[in-house]
């Protein structure tokens, strides 16, 4: 009985303390409405002052961006291949390493690897023997962690010669792969 | 009486062997062939004259026939009487007067003019058995002096050959005078350039339509080497393959319904055949090496093609239909651009030695291997004509490119290119 009593007692304290809470609340509320404009003018404020330092940010990132590809795109060195051949040389192999740096720093940069030979096999040929060595040099710099999407190829054959010339010289300049930054 | 009957027997005789007897000297291929003697008198007036006419038509013929290697033609400061006369039958012929200067063949002809129009008369006669052997009549322009030239020139060879000639059709080639490589057709002795591609990028390899005056070829236009088809009239133009890498080395199937080329798209190079709207018929080689530079066989079912499967660039040929390979040169370390003479019988390609390239040419089952260029100079690109009696082919000699024609057994070399003009990748259109 008496247990009962203290029980009913009990949910009409708390009855009241809510409805106690509820009356007490509402002039609260009120005045934290009054007050809001003054915060509010406060944090309209602040996103100016946000959004100009995002661009500031931007802008300093879109720069390490530029003078990353630009390094890349005058930095990246051409390789050269032996009479028919379309392995990587040890020689080769170490400039596309230097090659693969650059491109890491400059991950938005998407590169062209062009394929050449020089003028003494037959035309045709050497424009499959030119897309096997660009895609030798993209494959490599694939190895060394560049994504495959960044690196497109084309073959140019003995199209395009750096050394129009007819000697040893301009030969082993022609056999190449080239790298033309794309943005 | 008597000596009268057997001269008139001997002449029957004669008559009856004149033919054929012509005939068989003409087998180009023939080693110690024999020439016909042929005189060719100018073109005389049927009317007004006009200078300049019957010289172009004589030079063009003469150079015509002269390449030929058919001929040996008689020395016009001995023609007698009958030369001066316009004789267009047969009967009015002095043939003894030919006889004499030692002429089997002789040819006649006159032209008039009506305002523009020209109209040449032509008569090809067998003099030992005074007949006529072809007659013709041709209606054209005063620009037309070279064209019409060329067709008697093929009627000639048709006549005593039974196979037409090839000197009114076209020669396709790669000129890069504008600093470009770009597209240019000419007449088969080089006069008439036009440029029919304004691309201004690389364009590469042409080759003829069978059936249709049209032209395939790469070109880097649009950033990627595609296979391009153009109409040569209309100057409609479109890309008729453009796989991602190399859409290369087209040349259409003796009938014109199938391209064979060398696609990538797979990062190999390997020989397809694709339909004439671009998509892929068949797959035909299936290697990690190089495989290119088909080569239509004149039945159409098999391909000549270049591949280091077996290390050094040689050729090989494949079955269309089983896809089986068989390899055809052996010598060599590096022989590329073969060319199925469209008769049959022969494939000419280009082998690279001591930094040149000559033509050589081979039959398909690989025997009897020829070397046909000599000398200074690379020569490479050989095409055949559509008569298979001929092959074109660049030369590219201290930094000058320039097209040559010769006989199929490599004599008879000239240059048609204009010089200084840097052309190369000649191919032969068919019958015009």
């Amino acid at each position: 009985m008496n247990k009962f009593n203290i029980a009913r007692l009990l949910v009409m304290l708390f009855a009241l303390t809510l409805l106690a809470s509820g009356c007490a609340k509402k002039p609260v509320a009120e005045e934290t409405v009054i007050e809001e404009p003054a915060e509010v003018a406060v944090v309209e404020e602040q996103p100016v002052v946000v959004v100009e330092q995002q661009v500031d940010e931007a802008a300093v990132a879109r720069a390490a961006a530029e003078a990353a590809a630009t390094r890349a795109a005058s930095g990246l060195q051409r390789i050269h291949f032996d009479f028919d051949q379309y392995v990587l040389t040890d020689d080769a192999k170490q400039i596309l390493a230097d090659n693969a740096a650059l491109l890491k720093a400059a991950p938005g940069v998407k590169v062209q690897v062009e394929g050449h030979c020089d003028d003494r096999g037959s035309d045709e040929y050497n424009l499959a023997l030119g897309e096997k060595r660009a895609l030798a040099t993209k494959n490599y710099l694939v190895s060394l962690g560049i994504a495959a999407d960044r690196l497109s190829v084309i073959s140019y054959g003995e199209e395009r010669p750096l050394d129009p010339a007819d000697n040893k010289v301009a030969w082993a300049k022609n056999r190449r792969a080239e790298f033309r930054v794309r943005r | 009486m008597k000596i009268y009957r057997a001269a008139l027997l001997t002449l029957l005789f004669c008559s009856l062997l004149a033919v054929p007897a012509l005939a068989v000297r003409i087998e180009i291929s023939a080693p110690g062939e024999q020439t016909i003697p042929l005189a060719i008198v100018p073109l005389l007036p049927m009317g007004t004259a006009k200078a300049g006419i019957a010289e172009e038509f004589q030079q063009v013929l003469e150079n015509d026939l002269t390449f030929s290697g058919l001929f040996d033609l008689v020395d016009p400061e001995s023609f007698l009487a009958d030369a001066k006369k316009l004789t267009l039958h047969s009967t009015q012929v002095d043939f003894g007067q030919w006889r004499m200067l030692g002429a089997d063949a002789l040819i006649k002809g006159g032209y008039r003019l009506e305002g523009e129009k020209l109209i040449v008369e032509l008569r090809l006669y067998d003099v030992v058995s005074r007949r006529l052997l072809t007659g013709r009549r041709y209606f054209g322009k005063l620009r037309d002096v070279r064209r019409i030239a060329h067709s008697f020139a093929d009627q000639v060879l048709l006549s005593l050959t039974g196979e037409l000639g090839p000197f009114n059709s076209r020669i396709a080639y790669i000129s890069k005078r504008t600093g470009y490589k770009e597209l240019y057709l000419m007449d088969v002795d080089g006069h008439n350039p036009v440029r029919l591609t304004d691309h201004r990028s690389i364009v590469l390899n042409p080759d003829f339509s069978p059936t249709r005056k049209e032209l395939i070829f790469t070109s880097y236009k649009k950033g990627n080497p595609d296979l391009y088809r153009k109409e040569i009239y209309t100057g409609r133009e479109s890309r008729l393959s453009l796989k991602p890498g190399l859409n290369i080395g087209g040349r259409y199937s003796p009938d014109g319904r199938e391209i064979a080329l060398t696609l990538s798209k797979d990062k190999n190079s390997e020989i397809y055949l694709i339909g004439t709207d671009g998509t892929i018929h068949k797959r035909l080689t299936n290697h990690y090496s190089i495989d290119v530079d088909p080569s239509w066989s004149p039945d159409g079912q098999q391909i000549a093609f270049v591949s280091d499967r077996r290390g050094n660039p040689n050729i090989f040929i494949v079955d269309i239909n089983t896809l089986a390979v068989k390899r055809l040169t052996y010598a060599g370390k590096y022989n590329a651009t073969p060319a199925w003479n469209p008769k049959g019988g022969r494939i000419a390609f280009a082998r690279l030695k001591d930094r040149q390239f000559n033509i050589f040419s081979i039959r398909p089952d690989g025997s009897d291997e020829r070397q046909l260029t000599f000398g200074p100079g690379s020569k490479e690109h050989p095409r055949w004509s559509p008569d298979g009696r001929f092959l074109v082919y660049s030369l590219d000699e201290n930094n000058e490119k320039s097209i040559w024609m010769m006989r199929a057994d490599g004599t008879g070399a000239r240059r048609i290119s204009a010089p200084g003009s840097s052309d190369s990748h000649p191919a032969w259109s068919g019958r015009w």
